[in-house]
């Protein structure tokens, strides 16, 4: 493989990857918008549609529907989550919102071992077809694409979502302006309900692909906090720096595996978006499209 | 939270007094009584009890800096566990690779030494990661932090300093290369014992700090960081000492903390520990030595109490206790949101509350 492959190979691989953050991205700026809530249980959301979607897939269930049975119970799961635990806590300080959200994952990580156990799972019989799929020179397996395009689509679902229907507008509103959203006549409790709602069953789907992609166990709860460098670098308040937050993430993250891990050998893929993330809040903490309104010291 | 209220018909004559550690005559029958248990019941407890103690001491270790940062100086952490790891390897290195010459080993001070190179090493190390506070804060601060411990643990220490001496992934600590002076430190009733002191003194240190001026400016940092600096304290100064020291008592545990292990691995460090500290600390109330303490006893005790109440179940259902770790952590994470949302303060509020009930009775006005 010459140098040239390589590097686009690593390109779309990163990109396609990236998707899939991109969404489980949107599911965190959702709430950060609606709510003001910081999520640090995202992971473990990933983790919780995974496996609902794997247990329904292993019972004969197509895996379109066993997506969608996930989907429905992450809805669930989602707004009693917001009910039970968030709603009492709208206005904290900072730190009991996050511990909050701390205490939920360690609660849901607890509950999906304790149910699904710790090894790690596949997808059986394969979701998608094994054989690579050839574009021109690239050669790009298959499990990738379909999920760049699920991912894709359902970004372009949501964003229509926000820009065209009622809900969404409510949503955007809220965010915008919380006290004239409710004057005029929206609810506040449902928009928190449904920003909950909607980041449950993105991180779902997001979690159900990268199950597909290298089997289904605790770790990828991991990937699920891949979302805070995406969020971190698109700012925590932007729907578009999220998408391109996630992308972005995703590429850099192939290239460090590609490139960097002959000089650092192990775990550098793992790494390096966070390190990424700590030399860029160095120099611009309110990300590309965030906005600049936050404290600084 | 203010001091406790004197008892009825007692007032401080002279500053000497008012600046007393222990302010009556009941205080220090008290503490001398917690002496008495602390050194003397204890260690005759069954082993076992020991050993949890142990437990809880290595809590109260970690918790400590924690609450420094958090309670203290309004630095949220999310990444304790990583300077814990790096006193501990800090330590261990030294004991096992470092070419003491051989009367080091024979006279027994090269651990006392480890601890406190390793100590000073986790708090340098500390400082590292804390540079950021001085341009985040909040959030961002806290993503530092987290990806300090995603750094050092997962990366540095898992791929190389684990490796040194090409051991493989753990470092297996021999019997006898632990020891201070003649003693060596070989069973729980002597964990305990070197436990307890290195307890004693980082409290001490700590409730020193905190009535002395770097104290007093890490609480109006917290309180307000902007009218702090308008009162001429420098803020990034006295942030990064609050950095340093956190690490320096997170080294501290963690090179204490190897003499209680046969081996160190860096699982022994993962990110759930350092959020388990910031939970303890949120139980226990921030901002308050006895939050750390209490909040330590209340989690290590609970998480013993719930083994002993799910070996019966067992019985019923097998694999419960395999699974055992998981009700645990479930039940630590609902633990964390049910003392938040139903008692923010934490035990130690409750502790002052009982403790002033006491000291004001009869006249509670």
């Amino acid at each position: 493989m010459s140098q040239m492959d390589l590097f686009f190979m690593t390109l779309t691989t990163g990109l396609m990857v990236g998707g899939i953050y991109a969404l489980v991205a949107l599911g965190w700026v959702i709430i950060y918008k609606c709510s003001g809530v910081l999520n640090l249980a995202m992971g473990e959301l990933t983790i919780i549609g995974a496996y609902v979607t794997l247990t329904f897939y292993q019972m004969g269930v197509p895996f379109v529907f066993a997506v969608v049975i996930s989907l429905i119970i992450g809805l669930v799961l989602g707004i009693l989550t917001e009910r039970v635990f968030l709603d009492r806590l709208i206005g904290e300080p900072i730190l009991t919102v996050i511990m909050v959200t701390v205490g939920l994952s360690f609660f849901f990580r607890g509950l999906v071992e304790f149910i699904w156990g710790t090894d790690t799972r596949v997808f059986t019989p394969p979701v998608f077809p094994l054989k690579p799929i050839k574009i021109g020179f690239l050669v790009i397996g298959s499990v990738y694409l379909w999920s760049f395009i699920t991912a894709i689509v359902l970004l372009l679902i949501l964003v229509g979502f926000f820009q065209y229907t009622r809900w969404g507008l409510a949503m955007q509103a809220t965010a915008d302006d919380e006290m004239a959203a409710i004057s005029l006549g929206v609810s506040a409790r449902f928009v928190y309900a449904a920003a909950w709602a909607i980041a449950f069953m993105a991180a779902g789907v997001g979690g159900s692909l990268l199950g597909n992609i290298n089997g289904l166990n605790i770790s990828v709860s991991y990937l699920g906090l891949l979302v805070l460098p995406a969020v971190v670098l698109g700012g925590l308040n932007s729907i578009p720096g999220a998408i391109v937050g996630g992308l972005v993430i995703g590429i850099l993250q192939n290239f460090a595996g590609a490139y960097l891990d002959q000089f650092f050998p192990g775990g550098v893929k793992q790494i390096f978006p966070f390190v990424f993330m700590v030399v860029f809040l160095l120099f611009k903490p309110y990300g590309l499209w965030g906005w600049e309104r936050i404290e600084r010291v | 939270m203010a001091k406790g209220f004197l008892p009825c018909g007692t007032y401080h004559q002279d500053y000497k007094h008012d600046h007393a550690w222990w302010q009556t005559r009941f205080v220090k029958g008290k503490m001398i009584l917690l002496g008495i248990i602390l050194f003397l019941v204890i260690p005759h407890l069954d082993p076992y009890w020991v050993g949890v103690a142990n437990m809880i001491g290595y809590t109260i270790l970690g918790a400590l800096g924690v609450d420094l940062l958090i309670g203290f100086t309004g630095q949220i952490t999310l990444g304790h566990a990583a300077f814990i790891a790096v006193g501990a390897y800090t330590s261990t290195l030294l004991v096992l690779e470092f070419p003491w010459p051989p009367i080091f080993h024979h006279l027994g001070i090269s651990y006392p030494i480890s601890i406190i190179v390793g100590a000073i090493v986790a708090g340098l190390w500390s400082v590292l990661f804390g540079l950021p506070s001085a341009k985040v804060k909040g959030f961002y601060l806290i993503l530092t932090t987290m990806a300090a411990q995603f750094v050092t643990v997962d990366f540095i220490i898992t791929q190389y300093v684990a490796k040194i001496g090409g051991r493989g992934q753990a470092f297996s600590l021999p019997p006898g290369t632990i020891k201070i002076g003649p003693w060596i430190i070989d069973n729980p009733i002597k964990v305990y014992y070197l436990m307890i002191i290195l307890v004693l003194l980082c409290i001490g240190m700590v409730a020193n700090l905190l009535r002395s001026k770097p104290g007093r400016a890490w609480m109006a940092i917290r309180d307000n960081d902007i009218a702090a600096e308008t009162l001429g304290i420098n803020i990034v100064f006295y942030k990064l000492l609050s950095f340093f020291v956190a690490g320096f008592i997170a080294g501290i545990a963690g090179a204490f903390w190897i003499s209680n292990l046969a081996a160190i691995s860096p699982e022994h460090f993962p990110w759930s520990w350092s959020l388990w500290l910031v939970g303890v600390i949120l139980i226990g109330g921030t901002g308050s030595i006895h939050g750390t303490i209490l909040g330590s006893m209340f989690m290590v005790l609970v998480m013993e109490f719930l083994q002993m109440g799910i070996l019966p179940l067992a019985d019923v259902y097998p694999q419960l206790l395999e699974k055992f770790l998981f009700v645990k952590e479930s039940t630590f994470g609902l633990a964390i949101c049910a003392f938040l949302i139903f008692e923010p303060n934490g035990l130690s509020y409750r502790w002052w509350q009982i403790k002033n009930y006491f000291n004001l009775w009869p006249f509670s006005y």
